[in-house]
């Protein structure tokens, strides 16, 4: 057993999540991500199953671990209890702590993830803000969801559900600032900032410094596409 | 022999939720969704006019609160322990500041969470002593075991509540389903991580198809009826990985015109799905070229039109993808026809 395997079993999703695959690919088939992607759960369960860190390593290197939607129907069908979906929250948390994430095209929108759900919650105590659907990252929504992003206080307030009370109940409320210290202590002591941490660590090393991982971030900002940065040293010619 | 089957297996998977007319059942904490509050705000604003204008319902909710992160963990920016710590401060919060002990969460996500959470506490009592211990370290608050469902650990979806009072919301409903055909989709996070927590299991969940039929709809079933909506945390946020929402929809949407072209009415009763499984027929209208004009109804919405309450003052059906309209029409709901479509949705002007 190599170091990699035995850092990936001290994660309670492991224990929980990795018992024994005979390989029959139950969860394959049904896989929403493996219909879309070149991916397969049991794949990453028979590569984790060998406990060979090579193998651990380039699947961790990869953008594979990227592709699973987390919707867990994978768990259910298991015939051996097993969940697939579980082991790939370990071996992304595995992916962080070692800096591998950064070598892949998916796992580099780590930084979008961090920046996004993991800041959102240490600024604000909320993965997601009403500034997040926005029309641009989301023209699907349509011309309507724009016109609301135009009045959205007003329309909050028509709808009955008005935003950004203070010291109160309510949607998207200001959370008091006595239980935001709370919950960064917790992310604090948890590990959870820890983690976050390891995502700007892991992109500052891989993109060169981090003005380039400010570059990076700006670049999506601007073109909602991680595609459009290109890390130096590795144009394509 | 098909109902037969499906009354077995229905009455295996029950929760024991408190209805408004039991001891105690009038006094409910609740916590939002992130996802709602930034994506369809109207919905969780819909659930608790009908809990508490028709259920009578007193609803207490706690500044305190905040999210219980889930989008960060399966977001992967956060871990299980900070989740476990988050999850054991509301419900403290919920308990001794609040002084509830009936619990509902607004979000699937959330309630696949917190039942993930219980679960582990139960199972591994470890755990359970390093949530107490690191609750009182970082915020000197005390630990308290929700048990909403039948006295045991567990906590419910907003949804198990109105379910739980569905007769009730039925027999003052104005309107019906009667000649309507549907089906519904649940959130992966309800009924298929924890099965035995979802109102009629996870193989055929009752839940809104007991809602459905309550209002007197018809249920339609289709091949990929249990298919997940594609909403996939990281798949949907970043709009380079939506392909494979918009691809989950797609699916799904094609399977449903197979199985039934007429049924135009999905209920959901989950955030990402009630988003997901309307805006991506826009995608797939625009790259595909093909049109479904499936209605995604959340269940708190479809309640409230079944209510009378307003389409669009109340359940916020102007920023849907798919209008409105025809669904209203076919139901026989009353609206304000002298203005133009585009009246109806901007309240505040055209611009």
């Amino acid at each position: 057993m190599g170091e990699l395997y035995a850092e990936l079993s001290k994660e309670i999703e492991f224990s929980h999540g990795m018992h024994a695959c005979m390989d029959c690919g139950t969860c394959t088939a049904l896989c929403a991500a493996s219909e879309f992607y070149d991916y397969s759960p049991r794949e990453v369960m028979d590569i984790v199953q060998s406990q060979d860190d090579d193998k651990i390593r380039e699947l961790i290197s990869s953008n594979k671990i990227w592709y699973c939607g987390q919707c867990l129907s994978c768990k259910p069908r298991c015939p051996r209890g097993n969940n697939p979906g579980a082991v790939i929250l370990a071996l992304r948390r595995l992916s962080i702590k070692t800096g591998y994430f950064a070598e892949s095209e998916k796992g580099r929108q780590q930084l979008l993830a961090k920046r996004k759900f993991g800041d959102n919650m240490l600024n604000r105590g909320y993965t997601l803000l009403p500034t997040d659907p926005a029309p641009v990252r989301f023209p699907e929504l349509g011309e309507d969801w724009e016109y609301y992003h135009k009045h959205m206080k007003e329309m909050r307030q028509w709808w009955g559900v008005p935003m950004d009370l203070e010291n109160s109940p309510g949607s998207a409320r200001i959370i008091p600032k006595k239980d935001m210290q709370e919950l960064r202590a917790i992310y604090k002591a948890t590990g959870a900032v820890d983690l976050m941490d390891k995502i700007e660590e892991g992109m500052a090393k891989k993109l060169g410094g981090k003005e380039e991982v400010d570059e990076f971030w700006k670049v999506w900002q601007d073109t909602s596409d991680t595609k459009n940065y290109k890390i130096k040293g590795c144009e394509k010619k | 022999m098909k109902g037969e089957g499906k009354a077995r297996v229905w009455e295996r998977h029950q929760k024991a939720v408190p209805t408004a007319d039991d001891p105690g059942g009038k006094e409910w904490g609740f916590v939002r969704s992130c996802f709602l509050q930034a994506a369809s705000p109207y919905t969780e604003g819909i659930g608790c006019k009908v809990m508490e204008n028709d259920l009578g319902m007193d609803l207490h909710e706690a500044a305190g609160h905040t999210s219980c992160g889930a989008i960060a963990f399966h977001g992967d920016t956060t871990t299980l322990q900070a989740n476990m710590v988050v999850a054991a401060r509301n419900f403290s919060i919920a308990h001794y500041d609040l002084g509830i002990d009936n619990f509902f969460a607004y979000c699937v996500t959330s309630f696949g969470n917190y039942t993930e959470i219980i679960e582990l506490w139960e199972h591994e009592p470890e755990l359970r002593e390093y949530t107490e211990r690191t609750l009182e370290e970082t915020t000197g608050r005390k630990f308290w075991m929700p048990k909403v469902s039948g006295g045991r650990p567990s906590v419910v979806h907003a949804s198990d509540v109105i379910y739980a009072n569905i007769k009730k919301i039925a027999k003052k409903a104005k309107y019906s389903l009667d000649g309507i055909k549907a089906t519904d989709h649940l959130g992966c996070h309800y009924a298929k991580i924890f099965p035995d927590e979802s109102i009629g299991g996870g193989e055929f969940p009752q839940l809104l198809a007991g809602m459905i039929e309550a209002y007197g709809g018809e249920i339609v079933d289709y091949p990929e009826r249990r298919h997940c909506c594609g909403m996939g945390f990281r798949q949907c946020a970043f709009p380079e990985n939506r392909g494979y929402t918009a691809a989950c929809v797609y699916k799904k949407m094609k399977s449903l015109k197979k199985t039934d072209p007429d049924c135009k009415l999905i209920i959901t009763n989950c955030p990402g799905c009630g988003v997901f499984l309307d805006a991506e027929q826009g995608t797939i209208a625009q790259v595909m070229g093909e049109k479904f004009d499936v209605h995604i109804v959340d269940y708190a919405q479809l309640a409230g039109l079944m209510l009378g309450y307003d389409p669009f003052k109340d359940c916020g059906f102007n920023v849907k993808v798919v209008p409105i309209e025809p669904l209203l029409d076919k139901i026989g709901i009353e609206y304000d026809k002298s203005k133009t479509p585009e009246e109806r949705r901007r309240p505040f002007g055209p611009e």
